[in-house]
């Protein structure tokens, strides 16, 4: 029977594995970003710019505004910048340029010759990775950007625990689109133009650099049928209480199928893939 | 081989389909759209089985089947045809379970963390293979004595040097003490002294641990040296399987020296010295080429004359700018088992 292949096994070792296992992921993403001392630096460089940019840039086109330009002030609109590059210091991963190395290197072949599930390992390394940014990059960022800029405080204290959940699912969909996108190496082998082509779609979708509201009608028909809205827009609406808490929790509760389901067809595309390298060879 | 193998395989075959790519621009463009296959038959029903605690070599020249064979045993590809049953498992359809009771080892490639020390590595896969601190710490203590890893378990990966590298890989394969330890090209690459390292460590382990060891190799002394029995393959199909000693004194008997002559002006001496080998060598091999104009090469039988000797009358008759003393290449050794030379009656190629 071809569903004995072993990606199924692999999902049965997964369900036996202990957490301790996948912990130690965890701190190896940890360590592993720690080796780059120069990434780090420039990294938190790279997200200052990024804020001022586009602080200079919402001052002008609210110089020319009546107070509110589609139901942001100019507060709000700061806030929702400043917020929204915080957060994705936290939910932005690079576990597909990862996979992709690892494809083209051929240590893929080094994954399956280990006791673990790859995916579980994806996973899990990502998170340590988003561990080690929240706390050494996320939090000196947010502080130093709530130092220079002003940032309005979250709407309520409800709204600021659903937008921590919001933030964690934005995190969680990264991973599982990274993994979708980082799985065509194996079947493609160069994969940098998908690369590419995801951080502009992302960077657009997810209504970091412009609310998706400022968008035409059709546009954000379209995009709430994409999961792409809920990495930055969602919680961000949120935290400036755009929505009502039971809207807000829709819009949770709706992020997560998304999540649900990204990593459902993650799993089925990694199974594929590998049977084909299991079969037709790397 | 013992009654009850450890790793079985019967009429094992892999077949590949590959596209074999047009030229040009224009063939490019056909590409696209069109492509012409190609089966490639990488393993062509094979069948050995390994005993327990046994160290066999595994050789043939390159792209004869050797990786592909190890990566069927070590589940990672699924055979087209055929069966293996290794420690009692089949590897592709329990790989999880399986590959907790082996350790591979690729030469070409690490499985340590690339960014990150040595000994992070070592942490992580102690956790995966469920390995107890009381047997990680009595085995690095081991491995430290044979291989000396003190000295770079706190360096990163990308900064050891290759012969470094491929110690701390033994040592992780070895960590969990598997029954099995498959060794693709282990010493490729690696100097005298670090080839020695590599070689004493495998001996130690198969002493202690009575751990069954199949390697792929290209150097004909990591089998003379480890192994008791080697199985040849060349274009898939195996050639010869069966003890070293029965196959040493015909296979491993030929050297040949490589020398460069120091000037043109050479050429009457070395026609003067071709003549006295020819006239010496009435038992055994002894058969001097021009390569090009400059370089020569003698192969000879090292059973019948001493290399010394050889040296000794080359560097008489002719000025010599430089030469190298080498085995015969496992490419030479598979022609001349096809040519018939060494058995009797050749397998000959697989129709």
């Amino acid at each position: 029977m071809t569903t004995a292949a072993h990606p199924l096994t692999a999902r049965r070792g997964r369900l036996q594995a202990s957490f301790a296992k996948y912990a130690e992921f965890i701190r190896i993403g940890f360590v592993n970003i720690l080796a780059f001392r120069l990434r780090y630096y420039t990294g938190i460089i790279t997200y200052l710019i990024n804020v001022t940019v586009y602080y200079f840039i919402w001052r002008a086109v609210f110089a020319n505004a009546a107070g509110s330009l589609l139901g942001f002030s100019l507060a709000q609109m700061l806030t929702y910048v400043n917020v929204g590059w915080i957060i994705r210091s936290f939910y932005w991963n690079t576990i597909d340029q990862e996979m992709a190395y690892e494809v083209i290197e051929g240590k893929i072949a080094m994954d399956l010759i280990k006791p673990v599930s790859v995916e579980w390992m994806w996973l899990t390394r990502a998170m340590g990775e988003s561990g080690f940014r929240l706390i050494l990059l996320t939090a000196p960022t947010a502080i130093v950007i709530a130092l220079l800029f002003p940032v309005l405080p979250p709407a309520s204290h409800l709204h600021f625990v659903l937008f921590l959940f919001a933030a964690l699912g934005s995190f969680l969909l990264m991973v599982a689109i990274n993994f979708l996108i980082g799985t065509c190496a194996i079947p493609l082998k160069s994969i940098l133009a998908l690369i590419r082509a995801k951080y502009w779609l992302i960077e657009l979708l997810s209504g970091l650099l412009i609310p998706l509201n400022f968008f035409p009608r059709a546009f954000q028909l379209i995009s709430s049928w994409l999961p792409f809205e809920h990495i930055a827009y969602t919680p961000l609406q949120i935290y400036l209480g755009r929505l009502s808490p039971a809207a807000s929790l829709r819009r949770v509760a709706l992020e997560y199928v998304w999540v649900a389901a990204l990593l459902l067809l993650g799993h089925l595309w990694w199974t594929r893939a590998t049977r084909k390298i299991t079969i037709h060879g790397g | 081989m013992s009654a009850d193998p450890l790793i079985s395989v019967r009429s094992l075959s892999k077949h590949f389909r590959t596209f074999e790519r047009r030229e040009g621009i224009v063939g490019g463009l056909i590409n696209l759209f069109h492509r012409e296959y190609r089966i490639v038959k990488a393993v062509d029903n094979i069948t050995f089985s390994i005993g327990r605690g046994d160290m066999v070599g595994y050789i043939g020249p390159n792209g004869a089947g050797k990786s592909t064979t190890i990566k069927m045993l070590t589940g990672i590809l699924v055979p087209t045809s055929g069966e293996i049953l290794s420690n009692g498992f089949v590897p592709w359809r329990q790989r999880a379970a399986y590959v907790k009771t082996i350790g591979v080892v690729f030469g070409q490639r690490t499985q340590l963390w690339w960014d990150i020390a040595v000994i992070e590595s070592f942490k992580l896969l102690r956790r995966i293979y469920d390995v107890s601190q009381r047997d990680f710490d009595e085995r690095m203590e081991l491995f430290d004595q044979v291989l000396g890893l003190r000295a770079f378990l706190h360096t990163p990966v990308r900064k050891l040097s290759l012969g470094q590298r491929m110690r701390c890989d033994l040592a992780a394969a070895l960590l969990h003490n598997p029954p099995i330890l498959f060794l693709d090209e282990p010493t490729i690459g690696l100097d005298v002294v670090a080839k020695d390292h590599i070689r004493q460590f495998l001996r130690a382990i198969n002493e202690r641990y009575k751990t069954t060891v199949l390697l792929t190799t290209h150097d004909l002394d990591d089998i003379e040296q480890l192994c008791r029995r080697i199985m040849i393959i060349d274009r898939g199909a195996l050639l010869y399987d069966g003890p070293l000693a029965g196959l040493k004194e015909r296979l491993l008997r030929t050297k040949q020296i490589k020398f460069i002559l120091r000037d043109g002006e050479q050429a009457p001496r070395l026609a003067a010295f071709e003549h006295s080998l020819s006239a010496s060598a009435q038992n055994g091999l002894l058969h001097l080429e021009r390569l090009d104009e400059m370089t020569c090469r003698l192969r000879f039988d090292r059973s019948s004359v001493s290399t010394s000797d050889l040296i000794r009358r080359i560097l008489a008759a002719v000025e010599v700018r430089d030469f190298v003393i080498e085995d015969e290449p496992i490419e030479e050794i598979v022609k001349r088992i096809y040519s018939g030379e060494v058995f009797a009656a050749p397998p000959g190629p697989q129709p």
